[in-house]
């Protein structure tokens, strides 16, 4: 019978939640945004472009002066410039634009600027004036080294495979195995940040409809919650998954003209004690956070009220930020350890110690265990609350009155 | 009425509910047998939705017995009670059809059950055009026979009504008779929450009058009629008092 109201509570909970305008307004401006700031990338890109190819279909008319005797003459007509005849006759055409630009080339290119004047063409165009200056010098460049090893190294795109080794003489990882477990604490902070309002709200609903009665008459207030939980949870990933479609669409198709760097998957080291710690810190850290704001949800009466405390239970997931530094390089500082055993900072910290590996396992479960006791128990007061308190229409809810009748009630027994 | 003695369905003994310093209810005790109405009486603030809320186990009581069936309230009884609120709401932001739904299935129907029972029920109350309509786009009235038939679904045999009427009309709150004298007749138990005395004639197979949380007045309505004119005191207006509202 609970477990069948369970799912009647979490279809009724998620289909009322899906099928609102406003739900769908609020989840696709974030994808909408992303979508217009990589439009806008990637048609700024497509004009910086780096090759002298692609100039081509975009010719300008330009002169150059080169004092290094690096710059190969047949390369600038290719792209359709010629030398200069002197500097301030180049640079005054510029000016009153006649001509497009002028690069001035110095003695020493690796050390000295390239100096590039140009039209203004506007700020996404002006950038191909650099590009198509120093496109010349390298193309220059690797003309005269004619080796094709030589021209690889001499462009700098080399393969290079670290390893690293920490104090103990073990293969470190390096960047390749701190990005996973530290996944976990990019999805708890977009869960928390997505979904933390609604769970604090998420019984204020029956709350200023006046439907507790009715409802904790017929269902038992821990399936009602629990059911509140799971669908705030299928939301959650329903949510993420529209956020998650531009990123992945921009980041297969347009993945160069954003500058990504190439993730390899291949150099993602996957170590099963921190994926396992990483989840665990992640359902343990949902599950207290939950709890939490269930609980001061259910004391407050409004929606306004309740959103002054969410204000502050935001920060408290932010505070271990600040000694983030400290987090990494000192793990055994005080400050780290408080943050590490404080229960609403501990997630956050304990996440990014797991990922810098500098989280001991003893640690680990320990600070694994509070959160699931800690959660539990919040949850179970959150129920109670809610049960005992959400009467309370108008005031709200003291702790004192909920949990002495608690003592009544076992002296009644 | 049956008189075999059988076991109340509801037992209040010795209730005493206190909210901070001030005791709200006394000592009150009462017996609710199966199959009967039982009117319950009292004047404002007197302390019936209280002890209504302490045996659904809303409230905590501070002391004494309230049970059902034998046992404190548990909500897994809840698919076989009715209970309308003195504070009436359901989810205001959601479609009639798609709220009875719900409190249909929590109440152990299957969905094309409680979606054919509610289709039935809405035009019996001539709201059958509003399935589709959010609740707050309804009147108050209207909301009011929704929140009734979400609370006579699934054939309750313990209904109980905080104020039934409140905020009906004329004609309304006589269909809303019709439909809980069908109830009784289906062999529900009923407990109303009234302060019109001709629904108490109408309905009620016994009484008790509540003043200041504790019992004025108990028994069948002949009965408390007795009490009434053999102490010659007790109800304070006419509107309160049975004696004088029964013997108009
Ligand atoms: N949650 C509460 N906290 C404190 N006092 C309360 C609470 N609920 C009710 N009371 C007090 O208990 C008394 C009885 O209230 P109750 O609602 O039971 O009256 P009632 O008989 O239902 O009145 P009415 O006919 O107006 O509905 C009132 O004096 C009220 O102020
Ligand atoms: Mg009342």
């Amino acid at each position: 019978m609970a477990r069948y109201n369970l799912g009647t509570v979490v279809s009724f909970e998620v289909t009322r939640t899906l099928t609102k305008r406003r739900f769908w307004i609020a989840t696709l401006i974030v994808p909408v945004i992303i979508g217009i700031v990589v439009a806008l990338i990637v048609g700024a890109n497509s004009s910086t472009d780096n090759s002298v190819s692609s100039q081509k279909n975009q010719k300008f008319s330009f002169t150059y002066s080169d004092a290094s005797g690096v710059v190969d003459p047949s390369i600038v007509k290719a792209v359709g410039g010629s030398k200069a005849s002197s500097p301030s006759a180049a640079i005054a055409a510029v000016k009153s634009g006649k001509l497009d630009a002028y690069f001035d080339y110095p003695a020493d290119p690796a050390k000295q600027a390239t100096k590039v004047y140009g039209v203004d063409k506007g700020i996404f165009d002006n950038g191909k004036y650099s590009s198509v200056a120093s496109s010349i010098l390298t193309a220059s460049a690797e003309a005269k080294v004619h080796d094709a090893k030589l021209t690889t190294l001499v462009k700098g795109d080399l393969p290079v495979d670290a390893t690293t080794y920490d104090s103990s003489g073990a293969v470190s990882g390096g960047i390749g195995s701190v990005i996973p477990p530290l996944l976990f604490l990019a999805i708890f902070y977009v869960v928390i940040l997505l979904l933390g309002n609604q769970m604090l709200t998420s019984t204020l609903e029956e709350k200023e409809n006046r439907v507790t009665e009715m409802i904790l008459t017929t269902l038992n207030p821990t399936t009602l919650i629990i059911g509140k939980v799971v669908s705030l949870f299928i939301v959650g990933i329903v949510q993420m998954l529209v956020f998650a479609l531009p990123v992945v669409v921009g980041y297969l198709f347009f993945r160069t003209s954003l500058n990504l760097p190439a993730l390899d998957l291949a150099d993602l080291q996957l170590d099963p004690w921190q994926m396992i710690t990483g989840a665990l810190l992640l359902i343990g850290g949902f599950t207290l956070f939950t709890g939490t704001l269930v609980a001061v949800g259910a004391i407050m009466p409004t929606a306004k009220e309740a959103g002054q405390i969410f204000g502050v239970m935001m920060a408290l997931i932010f505070v271990p930020f600040y000694g983030v530094t400290l987090i990494v390089s000192d793990p055994h500082a005080l400050i780290v350890q408080v943050f590490t055993w404080f229960p609403y900072s501990a997630p956050v910290t304990a996440m990014l110690r797991n990922g810098f590996s500098s989280l001991s396992p003893g640690e680990a479960i320990g600070v694994i265990v509070e959160q699931f006791v800690l959660g539990v128990v919040v949850l179970r007061l959150a129920v109670r609350l809610f049960r005992f308190g959400s009467i309370e229409y108008s005031k709200k809810v003291s702790l004192s009155a909920v949990l002495p009748s608690r003592k009544a009630a076992r002296a009644a027994r | 009425m049956d008189q075999r003695q059988i076991e109340p369905i509801v037992r209040i003994q010795n209730f005493r509910m206190d909210f901070g310093r001030t005791t709200v209810i006394h000592d009150l005790s009462f017996d609710i047998k199966a199959g009967e109405t039982f009117g319950f009486l009292g004047s404002n603030g007197s302390g019936k939705t209280t002890t209504i809320r302490a045996l659904l186990g809303i409230y905590e009581p501070t002391g004494g017995v309230l049970h059902i069936d034998g046992k404190p309230f548990s909500p897994e009884r809840g698919s076989r009670l009715g209970y309308l609120p003195e504070e009436r709401g359901l989810y205001k932001k959601e479609s009639v059809i798609d709220v009875m739904t719900y409190f249909g299935r929590l109440k152990g129907l299957g969905k094309q059950e409680s979606k054919d029972w509610s289709l039935t029920y809405l035009d019996r109350v001539a709201l059958a055009d509003k399935a589709s309509t959010r609740l707050d786009k309804l009147s108050g009235g209207q909301q009011q026979k929704v929140q009734l038939g979400v609370t006579i679904m699934n054939q309750p045999d313990l209904l109980i009504l905080d104020e039934p009427t409140k905020g009906f009309d004329p004609v309304n709150r006589r269909l809303l008779m019709d439909i809980i004298e069908e109830q009784k007749k289906a062999g529900a138990t009923v407990l109303m929450v009234t302060h019109q005395m001709e629904e108490v004639e109408r309905l009620c197979d016994r009484v008790i009058l509540l003043k200041n949380g504790r019992s004025e007045a108990y028994g069948t309505i002949s009965e408390v009629q007795d009490q009434f004119g053999g102490r010659r005191s007790g109800c304070g207006t006419r509107a309160r008092c049975p004696r004088h509202r029964t013997t108009r």
